[in-house]
């Protein structure tokens, strides 16, 4: 998408727009609505892992006056809450609530009373009768003969599937001749490496409130990174069309890929509501929370072959990822995660990827920040290091020679969802970032004496920018506006984009107050829902830039020709010969005539006189599918502190190198890849979720956040010592050459902060996180 | 259990209120005062989500019975700023780009606020230290402390 | 899962004494009284689903009289209800008995400081308590009152198992007296924690009094390593009367370790406390060595 003329907002810092409304407490979000006599919900949830449930007596808590819902009350169909794939695509494995319970914490039944104390005392009348059954907590486990069965089938699209041994899906792919690219290779390496279970700790719990309508609709306000997904499923599973059921956009208290499938809560809700004939609002306390979704863990194990000069001529990668109870997405999840790993370096073309998806007694895994690739990622760029050692090469020369660069094929969203990649910066972030991070003082493991060690390590990443390709594939990817130009010459821009906090709304008023020429405060995201606004399929993929703004750029350009063709009438002239520019000074849009810039007229006067002539509004509704998938792609360059006496690791500097094409809003890209190093630390050296792997399977921390750490303003780097730099390139197929940034910026942080602790110490960690606890054995291990 | 009269200023405005004995503070502003600014985040008093200004502090009010907070003086995040005039924190947190989903933003730029009045001119290493109970997700806190350290007295 | 932390899911009636009296004679007159001194422990225990029978719950900190710190007859005073942030930054706190705000700046986050109470931290009596190893190191005698009068005992008398300590029903921890340690005496606290604001995985307070190189009195407890704060007396022994030197302290610190009998929970393991027992009981005889006017010791 081509550059503008004159001085653009896009890659401006500019002041964001929710910021007085953010800093004032004044933007609300799902569990801020209150709506006059609506009632509260509370959930009922298992008290074991897995169990029939033989009974449900809702005679106490009714005579209490609470509304009860139970798996009787609703309409028995399976579903996923996951709605990105096509429905061919898409595993159902569940209902709104169960007649068995897959894991502790699971949904079992709600009550909705006159205040939130009352349900929970409601709740805790429900008389549920279980069988309790055996359980399982491991994809090893869960493969064994004989072990628990979780499901019996499932469907994919509309064909039943058999479960076996609790496998919910297997996913090979292979390219080239990976054999032959093994009998090509000097060195083989092979590694297990293994990524726990963490928790997405957005600071907003899962909620909705939801307020049944007299036509027989609903309206629903909540936690979402979908608007339309959550209409769309709320409307099949209640039976209600479309256009009765209308879901409010509202801000989200952080993202992280927890809220792509529709949350758990928000169909009870709905049913709450729909069966009370009042409002409820429904809101996840943090301890349910927990017990509502959580990060893939994986078992990757590693095969690369490599030419003594360093040309990776093979790659074979197998994946155990245990699920959970319910199958989200695993099939798209080992999609993409063979992408990630096919896309990061080229290995001769020569791929092969076994993927196999496990279901157990626990939490749902669902996608969290990079969608498996700071997994595997993890994997490949340790194996990475581990080869630079034993070929005696700098680890930045073995990355150099073999990354997937420009002209190169990019696997956006799995197998099918390829692009050629047009912009990289790889080689810039490594070669300056080597330089800025004095990467030739890099001393090897047996040089460092003391107690407190320094090692410097790198790693490279990128994610995508959308699931666009140029066919379609297994992942639906549009989005939709709707633009106006007001009578004053400022502009609505009505979308159904969900804004994480990342800064995508701010990015796609300043795209199109570039397009349209006027100032960034004559242009505003309207409050929208999903009866006002066309399709969008989801704030995920690190989609937001790329393809909610450059659906924007597409549809602002079909306004600016509706424009151009009413000042045309008014100025008689052709509207070819005429061009828009932004008139700081005035402080409106003008259209001018190309040759002749002394023949102006301000976009106000346009619209205005469109509208006392009855000609119309000039304004525009379109869908737009960005026919690409450009990678955006990040280096981290990490310094860290070992302490061979404790087994802490501190982390005294960091260079973060990202690409994102243009940085709309240079100064959040920044806090994207800060917020997204820290959480790599939390990653890397932190968060996991560990099960009490008995009859009750609840986990060890019960849901509270006093036993769930995350790195806090403290563990942080000294704001002097954390660099971030952005490469210099420009993505053709972006508005105004924006790509993504958001999932890239986590991709490699762990791998870097690995390759820098064996810096450190000469310990290679495989399995994550690296606590102290785990340290320190392996320094006792070792005889440091 | 008896419900109690409650008299509590909030914001500058003396509010009256009739409360149970376990109504917590945070759902009596919440719901009651409807300020929905003070958010839920965890409920055990790990993630400082929820804070709000007493007597000038910061203290959290998913642990505070709101039958205690009989006679006190509260601030929630809606009455900082002084009509539209944002206090200098406030506005320092939209210039460093120290937002992001916006739900930390009230216990984070109450928790700074009440540090700048205790210390005015706080180094880096002490604002990480007063800010290392507030939970953040999204940013990192980088731009977090850029914003407050902004308002010390030797950076005006 | 049958707790809900959005609200208060346990029914109370709510007392607010104002005076210490008062207080007295509530706690005599009702049964099933929880004494709310922050609520920074409690309130949370409550939501929880803590078993805790509370039928009463009497709010502590409005009694203006129980909020002081002061210096009496060289003894350090400290209110029950003295707010912990209070104390962190108190002049008297700070000159006689240092660690004791180190301790207590270590502890949570600020706000939690701004509610909690010395008194709630001890009445909470958790294996874990940072004011507990600093305040049995300083030898803190804690003035328990009832109806019937007062009496004296020490922190490691007063906290009887994790959550348990021997007040009685109609009892109230009124003050904490500490002995201004006398010259030439340092102490140390150090824990380890998972993040900055954190719960303890292992805490240890250490005191030492100093007569020219050698160390006349030594006292070393040791938090969350067993099922309430614990001194380790072999330890103590080994270094009494002993000259001081890093031989020294690392055979103590190694007492320590070997005598400790930790346990795997989610904030740490038994055998990385056993570890870093080592390592943190040395570098704290180090600090209190030093802090004594004794020499630097170097490694």
């Amino acid at each position: 998408m081509g550059k503008m003329k004159g001085a653009q907002i896009v890659g401006q810092v500019t002041a964001r727009k929710d910021g007085v409304a953010k800093v004032t407490g004044q933007l609300p979000y799902a569990s801020d609505i209150n709506i006059p006599g609506m009632m509260y919900g509370v959930v009922l949830r298992s008290p074991y892992a897995h169990a029939e449930i033989v009974s449900i007596d809702t005679s106490e808590a009714e005579a209490m006056g609470a509304v009860c819902l139970t798996y009787e009350d609703i309409n028995p169909i399976l579903y996923n809450e996951r709605s990105v794939s096509v429905p061919d695509a898409t595993f159902r494995d569940r209902t709104v609530l169960p007649k068995k319970a897959r894991h502790f914490g699971e949904p079992i039944a709600a009550v909705a009373a006159e205040t939130e104390e009352e349900a929970y005392k409601a709740m805790k009348a429900l008389k549920v009768e279980y069988k309790v059954l055996p359980a399982v907590f491991t994809a090893e486990e869960a493969m064994k003969p004989g072990a628990p069965q979780l499901y019996d089938k499932v469907y994919l699209g509309d064909k039943e599937v058999k479960i076996e041994n609790n496998v919910a899906v297997i996913r090979n792919i292979e390219e080239g001749d990976v054999e032959e690219g093994f009998r090509q290779a000097d060195l083989i390496v092979e590694e297990t490496y293994k990524t726990q279970r963490t928790y997405h700790s957005q600071l907003e719990t899962k909620g909705a409130v939801c307020k049944p309508e007299p036509d027989g609709g609903i309206t629903i306000w909540a936690t979402a990174q979908s608007i339309h997904a959550n209409r769309q499923l709320i409307a099949q599973i209640y039976n209600i069309p479309l256009s009765k059921v209308n879901v409010k956009r509202t801000a989200i208290g952080g993202g992280f890929g927890g809220s792509i499938q529709v949350n758990t809560v928000t169909p009870i809700c709905a049913g709450l509501a729909l069966k009370a004939r009042r409002p409820v609002k429904l809101i996840s306390a943090r301890e349910e929370d927990f017990y509502s979704h959580a990060k893939y863990p994986n078992i990757f194990h590693v095969k690369l072959g490599v030419t003594k000069d360093g040309i990776i001529t093979a790659a074979h990668v197998k994946a155990l990822v245990e699920i959970g109870a319910h199958h989200i997405q695993a099939l798209a999840y080992l999609g993409c995660v063979s992408g990630w790993f096919a896309s990061l370096y080229k290995y001769q073309s020569n791929i092969k990827f076994e993927g196999k998806a496990v279901y157990t007694n626990k939490v749902p895994a669902c996608a969290l920040q990079g969608y498996g690739n700071p997994d595997v990622n993890f994997a490949i760029e340790s194996t990475i290091d581990i080869i630079a050692e034993k070929l005696n090469m700098d680890p930045i020369e073995l990355r150099l020679k073999n990354y997937r660069g420009t002209g190169d094929e990019f696997w956006g969203q799995g197998p099918t969802i390829r692009s050629i990649i047009k912009s990289c910066g790889v080689e810039e972030s490594l070669v300056k970032g080597r330089e800025l991070f004095n990467w030739k003082e890099r001393t090897k493991p047996s040089e460092k004496t003391g107690h407190i060690r320094r090692g410097i390590g790198v790693a490279r990443g990128f994610h995508t920018s959308g699931t666009g390709g140029p066919k379609e594939g297994e992942v639906i990817d549009y989005s939709s506006d709707y633009i106006k130009i007001n009578e004053d010459g400022s502009v609505d821009v009505v979308c159904p984009v969900v804004d994480h906090g990342g800064g995508t709304w701010d990015a796609i008023t300043k795209i199109v107050a570039d397009v349209l020429q006027v100032p960034l405060d004559m242009v505003e995201i309207s409050p929208s829902d999903t009866r006002t606004t066309g399709y969008d399929v989801c704030t995920h993929a690190t989609r937001g830039v790329f393809c909610g703004g450059g659906a924007a750029y597409f549809v602002a350009h079909k306004v600016k020709e509706r424009l151009l063709e009413f000042a045309a009438r008014i100025m008689l002239e052709n509207p070819i010969d005429l061009d828009v520019m932004r008139d700081d000074e005035l402080g409106q849009g003008v259209v001018y005539v190309k040759n002749f810039p002394e023949k102006r007229i301000t976009i106000g006067k346009v619209a205005k006189t469109a509208q006392i002539n009855s000609w119309g509004t000039i304004a525009y509704a379109d869908s737009y599918r960005q026919k690409n998938c450009p990678p955006c792609f990040v280096a981290h360059f990490v310094e860290v502190e070992v302490n061979t006496k404790t087994g802490e690791i501190s982390f005294p500097k960091v260079l973060i190198y990202g690409d994102c094409g243009t940085p709309v809003n240079p100064d959040l890209v920044e806090g994207q890849l800060i917020g997204a190093f820290n959480r790599g630390m939390g990653f890397a050296i932190y968060e996991d979720t560990l099960y009490e792997e008995n009859e009750i399977g609840n986990l060890k921390c019960h849901g509270y956040m006093v036993d769930y750490k995350t790195p806090t303003s403290y563990e942080m780097p000294l704001a002097e010592n954390i660099i971030v730099r952005l490469a210099d390139t420009y993505e053709p197929t972006g508005p105004f050459g924006a790509k993504g940034m958001g999932e890239a910026a986590f991709s490699s942080v762990a791998a870097a902060i690995s390759n820098a602790i064996y810096n450190a110490i000469g310990i290679r960690f495989t399995e994550l996180p690296l606590t102290p606890e785990k340290v320190l054995k392996a320094i006792k291990e070792k005889g440091i | 259990m008896t419900k109690h009269e409650i008299e509590i200023t909030v914001n500058g405005r003396k509010r009256r209120l009739t409360v149970k004995p376990n109504d917590l503070l945070l759902n009596v502003i919440r719901e009651d005062l409807v300020l929905t600014g003070t958010k839920y985040g965890c409920g055990i008093g790990e993630c400082a989500a929820c804070t709000v200004l007493m007597e000038g502090k910061p203290v959290l009010a998913c642990m505070i019975l709101a039958v205690a907070a009989h006679g006190k003086n509260i601030t929630t995040i809606e009455g900082l700023a002084d009509g539209d005039k944002l206090v200098p924190v406030q506005q320092a947190f939209i210039d460093h780009g120290a937002i992001q989903c916006g739900f930390c933003t009230p216990g984070m730029v109450l928790t700074s606020h009440a540090l700048l009045n205790e210390n005015p001119d706080p180094s880096e290493e002490e604002i990480r230290d007063y800010l290392r109970g507030n939970y953040c997700r999204c940013t990192g806190y980088t731009a977090i402390v850029k914003a407050v350290q902004s308002c010390a007295k030797k950076n005006q | 899962m049958h707790v809900n932390t959005r609200i208060m899911p346990v029914e109370f009636e709510y007392l607010e004494p104002k005076t210490k009296a008062e207080a007295l004679e509530m706690l005599a007159k009702y049964d099933n009284v929880k004494v709310l001194a922050g609520g920074t422990d409690l309130i949370v225990k409550l939501k929880t689903g803590a078993d805790i029978k509370v039928d009463y719950m009497m709010n502590v900190k409005e009694i203006e009289e129980l909020n002081y710190i002061k210096l009496e007859d060289n003894l350090v005073k400290i209110g029950a209800v003295t707010p912990l942030s209070t104390i962190e930054n108190n002049e008297i706190i700070n000159k006689y008995l240092p660690i004791l705000s180190e301790a207590i700046k270590a502890m949570a986050a600020i706000a939690v400081r701004n509610m909690g109470t010395i008194g709630g931290n001890l009445c909470n009596s958790s294996p874990a308590g940072d004011t507990i190893p600093p305040l049995t190191v300083y030898d803190a005698k804690l003035i328990l009152a009832g109806k019937q009068g007062t009496k004296e005992v020490s922190v490691e008398e007063f906290i009887t198992g994790p959550g348990k300590n021997i007040l009685a029903q109609d009892e109230m921890l009124v003050e904490v007296v500490v002995p201004a340690p006398k010259e030439n005496t340092g102490a140390a606290f150090i824990k380890k924690t998972r993040v900055k604001a954190d719960i303890s995985k292992i805490n240890t307070a250490v005191l030492m009094e100093r007569v020219e190189d050698k160390c006349v009195n030594c006292r070393i407890a040791m938090g969350s390593v067993a099922a309430k704060v614990v001194r380790i007396l072999p330890a103590e022994e080994a270094v009494r009367g002993q000259k001081v030197d890093l031989n020294l302290c690392q055979k103590a610190a190694q007492i320590v370790s070997d005598e400790i009998k930790p346990i795997d929970d989610n904030r740490s393991t038994a055998e990385y406390r056993k570890e870093i027992a080592r390592v943190i009981v040395e570098d704290a005889m180090k600090i209190a060595w030093q802090r004594s006017g004794g020499e630097k010791i170097n490694d």
